[in-house]
């Protein structure tokens, strides 16, 4: 009668039904472990560097910057730390009782702050480079009341203890450390270290938890210059005095060591940050110059020093048009070291003819005219020699006595110590070395031998005895120090007018030499760019000469080279 | 009663991490302090030091040397160098 109920494949009886409601209960966990695995094993970075940042902060450490130092070790420039301090105005709780304990701290008038305060919106600097004391006692206000509203920043001041010296080749760096100019900006990297971080929780009232330190920080170099404060100080004294008596525009004046090539002050004046003239300026050098075409062409033999030059009635026409007057002597004939004690146009004219151009051109570059010294200094200019094959006859005169060639100080001074060195062209120096916290030192100013200038061993001693009879018996008189035997030459130099041509007004005066000329320890050039009044090489420049050299002599102990000068 | 032995230990645990957060934190914040201390401290001394260079200036010097001792810079000649 009744149909017998077919059994279901499924047994729907209380077993079964806990046993799949267990594994639908266990299916949404294990979907969440799956996930929770997958974002564990696969997203663990990104998640651990998100939670990272919500909690901590990297904080910025000292920011250090290397010194700059004197040969000697003495600080030219170095980095102070310092605070700035600012107002978020909406976090003061009582504007002027802040007001007046800024105005207290900080030694500022209550009226100045309260313009800013009216000016800027909604935050403004009040104070910048807070030194530590005052420092220390706005910083315990800051966890008052008092202090709300108030940040100190920290931030940096280059200090230069010993004022403006050196200033032109030293440069600047900004609040944030950064080099700008000069030998800052050329060593920054080495003057720098990156920013160490550490992790830090912040607290309540700007105050931080220290976790731990996360990055290593780089070892930060200090700069040592060649430079010898002392030295500089003489030099830029002299130069200063010079340039301000004369009523020049400009004034060089650099010192260097013959032998090794090292400079010992560069000075310039009127001096502007990281711009030295020492490297970067550039002129027609005059009369200084005839001792390299002289020096070459004894060298070459084309002319020896005893060869007496005739001048000509002392009005030489070169070619139709071109005419060299020597107006400063009366005589027909001059030999060679009176070419130069007069210092003759014509003499040094024909010297150099003598010599021809090509000859004339690869002693000039032997010397190291035309091309940069490599003195690692921004800026440098490299001056100007065209090649000799477009020289013309009146090219190759103007040449002997320094016009139609534009050189630097450096190259100028580096030619003479290589005369002073007996012919051998030196690396000239700035840097000394870079000593490196770590204990690492990079050596710089290693002495290094560039080239022998001449051919003939005894024409750097011939043209010594040449430039000492200036100082002696001619134009360079005013740079004699007795006791020693001083060689040199002086310039005076006419600059070419913006009409074109050579006007009388516009001059450059120089001198260059060395002492003791037997055994040169110091060469000494001195320019004065155009003198308010005329003047000559031999009254205003060689006189600086003098006084930059003397007390060098003195400060090195360096022994009188005659043996009767008392 | 292991459940509740585990339970326990777990709190223990769980009690001394805590504790040593806390230590944590309160060392960094010592830390904090401190080297706040030491940088105002450095800088201190860093400005008497460069105060000492400012007072070794030649210029500040030579200046001196003139005026209050009359004194004048020596001529080479009569340099003598005793050792070398």
């Amino acid at each position: 009668m009744f149909k017998k109920k077919v059994a279901s494949p499924v047994v729907f009886n209380i077993k079964s039904r806990m046993r799949i409601m267990g594994l639908l209960m266990l299916f949404i966990p294990l979907i969440i472990f799956i996930r929770l695995f997958y974002m564990q094993t696969f997203l663990h970075e990104a998640f651990a560097s998100k939670a990272e940042r919500a909690i901590y902060n990297y904080l910025s450490e000292d920011r250090l910057r290397g010194k700059i130092l004197d040969v000697n070790g003495k600080t030219l420039a170095e980095s102070v730390r310092t605070h700035s301090c600012g107002i978020s105005k909406r976090y003061v709780k009582d504007k002027n009782k802040t007001v007046d304990f800024l105005a207290k701290i900080l030694g500022l008038p209550k009226k100045q702050i309260l313009e800013k305060w009216n000016k800027h919106s909604p935050f403004f600097f009040v104070a910048k480079k807070i030194k530590p004391d005052v420092y220390i006692q706005m910083e315990e206000m800051l966890h008052t009341s008092l202090g709300q509203g108030l940040e100190l920043t920290p931030e940096y001041e280059r200090i230069h203890p010993y004022g403006d010296s050196a200033l032109d080749i030293l440069g600047t760096a900004n609040s944030k450390n950064f080099g700008l100019s000069g030998i800052e900006q050329m060593f920054n990297k080495e003057l720098s270290q990156d920013i160490s971080k550490k992790r830090a929780k912040h607290a309540r009232r700007g105050a931080v938890i220290y976790d731990r330190k996360l990055k290593e920080e780089r070892s930060v170099g200090n700069v040592y210059l060649t430079i010898d404060a002392v030295a500089q100080y003489y030099t830029e004294t002299a130069l200063q005095k010079a340039v301000e008596e004369v009523g020049a525009e400009h004034g060089v004046a650099l010192v260097q060591e013959p032998k090794t090539g090292r400079i010992l002050a560069a000075a310039s004046y009127p001096a502007k940050d990281g711009q030295s003239l020492a490297f970067q300026f550039t002129y027609e050098p005059g009369s200084t110059f005839k001792t390299i075409a002289i020096a070459s062409a004894l060298d070459a033999g084309t002319v020896r020093v005893t060869d007496s030059i005739d001048m000509d009635g002392r009005k030489w026409e070169v070619i139709k048009g071109f005419t060299v007057r020597d107006n400063q002597h009366k005589k027909d004939y001059l030999s060679v070291p009176e070419i130069m004690q007069l210092s003759s146009n014509i003499g040094a004219g024909k010297i150099a003819l003598d010599l021809g151009a090509k000859n004339l051109y690869f002693y000039i570059k032997a010397f190291g005219f035309g091309s940069k010294t490599d003195i690692n200094f921004n800026g440098e200019s490299k001056g100007s020699v065209l090649p000799y094959n477009k020289w013309t006859k009146v090219d190759t005169v103007t040449k002997g006595y320094g016009y139609g060639v534009a050189v630097t100080p450096i190259q100028l001074i580096n030619a003479y110590s290589a005369i002073a060195n007996g012919g051998v062209l030196m690396q000239p120096h700035l840097i000394d070395r870079i000593e490196y916290a770590n204990g690492k030192v990079e050596k710089y100013a290693k002495p290094i031998k560039i080239r022998n200038v001449f051919k003939h061993p005894q024409s750097a001693a011939t043209i010594t005895k040449v430039l000492q009879s200036v100082v002696e018996n001619g134009s360079g008189k005013r740079a004699q120090i007795t006791g020693y035997n001083v060689a040199g030459k002086t310039g005076t130099a006419e600059k070419l007018s913006k009409e074109g041509g050579y006007g009388k007004r516009s001059h450059v005066v120089s001198f260059c030499g060395f002492v003791p000329a037997t055994d040169p320890q110091f060469t000494v050039l001195v320019i004065l760019d155009n003198p308010a009044k005329y003047t000559f090489g031999g009254t205003a420049a060689a006189p600086v000469f003098k006084e930059i050299a003397q007390p060098l002599l003195a400060r090195k102990g360096v022994k009188p080279d005659q043996l009767d000068f008392e | 009663m292991p459940i509740f032995k585990i339970m326990f230990l777990t709190a223990v645990l769980a009690f001394g991490v805590v504790w040593l957060r806390i230590e944590v934190n309160r060392s960094g914040r010592t830390i904090g302090q401190l080297q706040n201390e030491v940088d105002i401290k450095e800088a201190r001394n860093q400005y008497l030091k460069l105060e000492i260079l400012r007072l070794s200036n030649p210029q500040r010097i030579s200046q001196q040397a003139k005026e209050d001792f009359g004194l004048t810079p020596i001529h080479p000649t009569r340099v003598v160098v005793l050792d070398k």
